[in-house]
């Protein structure tokens, strides 16, 4: 029989019922001491020893070795972290602006570079103007905590990221989840708002599963609600649509979506998040978004380092496309092998297990071992029904690497399941 | 415990955690989405419950539960594990 601090989780620990507010609670030690619960734990925070390429060295947890792996877990789809121009331009910038901005934007911390991007950015996404943010996570809560109060509501698909569900707390809006990409839930949600300032949320590509939001139903009942919206494209800028704008120019509504927020930390392979609308609301976010105006500014060597990443990722689409070849190799590989992949429609493919942590840890190491570095997800990341490994496709990688990737999931994954 | 005593602590806290609800108003046959409850909601609602029981049930076993009746069925699972 397996032990039963297995079935718990991260989940089960939230609220603390130590009477002193620095001790964990009672029964969290015990559960983390727990030689299962760390055997599955190791995974998590593991050393990479080199730039999350396609090919890069971990120092593996499981035995403390270094090992070389073939990367499938780094959200680096671009290849741009560590693409030879980008790195000279975020050089160049040290050279000349130093490693940090030493200022909040409003005071000293906008430099030319900022300003500049920021222009690019707006453009590129066809907004009129844009906010640059240190962090993805931060450009999100920013956002929604300066553009809502008390009294309003929020809106989000139940799948959203845990960003856009902070800044609504922090916000003091009433949050009602919609059920994930479903129109008539949605409408349900919004007849409750009747009379009410609603913002809705939704993701271009969500991040467990790697499906589409279904943007025009979801636009189509916003409209009718005339629901203010606002699209998160961390995983699908300057991948998807004609230009790489993302999921909105896919459908063709990227002027119909009234914020677009996005991260320098995946296709762009640095750090950030940036928020774009029209210029009237973002000079009021200048005033009322914490983490813009009370945090220091983005690190300029990062934002040249993305500037220069928009230009190589915009000047042709060699990169997507290459992006997208991979995607179909893979993809028809892995339904070759009658995996379930879910309802994915991008380079984010999940593998689904089923309820079995056991299975999901001892895949997990089986994987590692062969040399490819492919991280479990577990609950409550992703329903307790559905644990997963999950794949970020790059166009960096080679057919080889798919292949020996596909021979060490068929070997561990494919057979241990049948098993 | 009575089961009607367990459905009573989880509609006291839905009531409490919620500005419009009653808890007499409460159907256990509806889920806590019914009454508006969001995610979070539920999160709280069922960690004050359970505080109030004494029993920690893991949340990996709640996935499939789909309304008061049901979460309640689950309570009293681990209410009599504890009592044995």
């Amino acid at each position: 029989m397996s032990d039963p601090a297995l079935s718990y989780s991260l989940a089960d620990f939230f609220f603390n019922d130590s009477p002193d507010v620095l001790t964990p609670p009672s029964d969290f030690q015990a559960w983390v001491g727990n030689p299962n619960v760390q055997s599955a734990m190791r995974f998590f925070g593991q050393q990479l020893l080199a730039a999350p390429r396609a090919g890069t060295e971990v120092l593996s947890s499981i035995d403390g070795s270094r090992r070389k792996v073939i990367n499938m877990t780094s959200y680096n789809y671009l290849g741009l972290s560590s693409h030879p121009e980008v790195i000279q331009a975020a050089k160049d910038a040290l050279d000349r602006y130093g490693l940090g901005a030493s200022g909040a934007p409003l005071l000293s911390g906008t430099f030319d570079l900022h300003v500049e991007f920021a222009r690019r950015v707006a453009e590129f996404k066809q907004k009129e103007d844009c906010l640059l943010y240190s962090s993805g996570l931060g450009g999100n809560v920013g956002a929604i905590q300066g553009l809502l109060r008390k009294g309003d509501m929020f809106v989000l698909d139940e799948r959203c990221h845990k960003s856009l569900v902070d800044g609504g707390t922090l916000s003091g809006a009433k949050m009602l989840f919609f059920s994930h990409n479903d129109p008539a839930s949605l409408e349900a949600m919004l007849e409750k708002c009747k009379g009410k300032r609603v913002l809705v949320a939704f993701e271009g590509v969500y991040s467990m599963d790697g499906d589409l939001v279904r943007l025009p139903e979801i636009m189509k009942v916003c409209a009718h609600y005339k629901a203010a919206t606002y699209i998160d494209e961390a995983h699908s800028t300057l991948m998807f649509g004609p230009n790489g704008r993302g999921v909105a120019e896919h459908f063709g509504l990227e002027h119909e979506v009234g914020v677009s927020f996005g991260t320098l930390s995946k296709s762009f392979g640095g750090v950030g998040g940036f928020v774009c609308s029209n210029a009237a609301i973002i000079a009021y976010l200048k005033g009322y978004s914490s983490p813009w105006n009370f945090s220091c500014a983005p690190s300029p060597p990062v934002v040249a380092g993305a500037m220069k990443a928009l230009e190589v990722a915009t000047r042709d689409s060699r990169l997507r496309d290459t992006l997208w070849e991979n995607v179909a190799y893979l993809k028809k590989g892995l339904l070759d092998l009658k995996l379930d992949l879910g309802q994915s429609e991008s380079q984010v493919i999940p593998i689904i297990i089923g309820s079995s942590g056991e299975k999901l840890f001892q895949f997990a190491y089986e994987i590692q071992r062969r040399g490819l570095f492919l991280q479990p997800v577990d609950f409550p990341a992703v329903p307790a029904n559905s644990r997963r490994f999950r794949i970020s496709v790059s166009s960096q990688f080679t057919k080889e690497q798919m292949d020996t990737a596909l021979t060490i999931i068929e070997d561990v994954i494919v057979k241990g399941l049948r098993a | 415990m009575t089961k009607e005593a367990v459905i009573e602590v989880i509609k006291k806290n839905i009531a409490a955690n919620s500005d419009d609800i009653d808890a007499a108003s409460i159907d256990a046959q509806k889920s806590m989405k019914d009454y508006g409850a969001n995610s979070l909601d539920m999160i709280e609602v069922v960690s004050t419950s359970m505080r109030e029981l004494k029993i920690k049930v893991p949340r990996s076993e709640l996935t499939d539960i789909n309304n008061i009746d049901q979460l309640a069925d689950k309570f009293l699972e681990y209410l009599n594990k504890t009592n044995v």
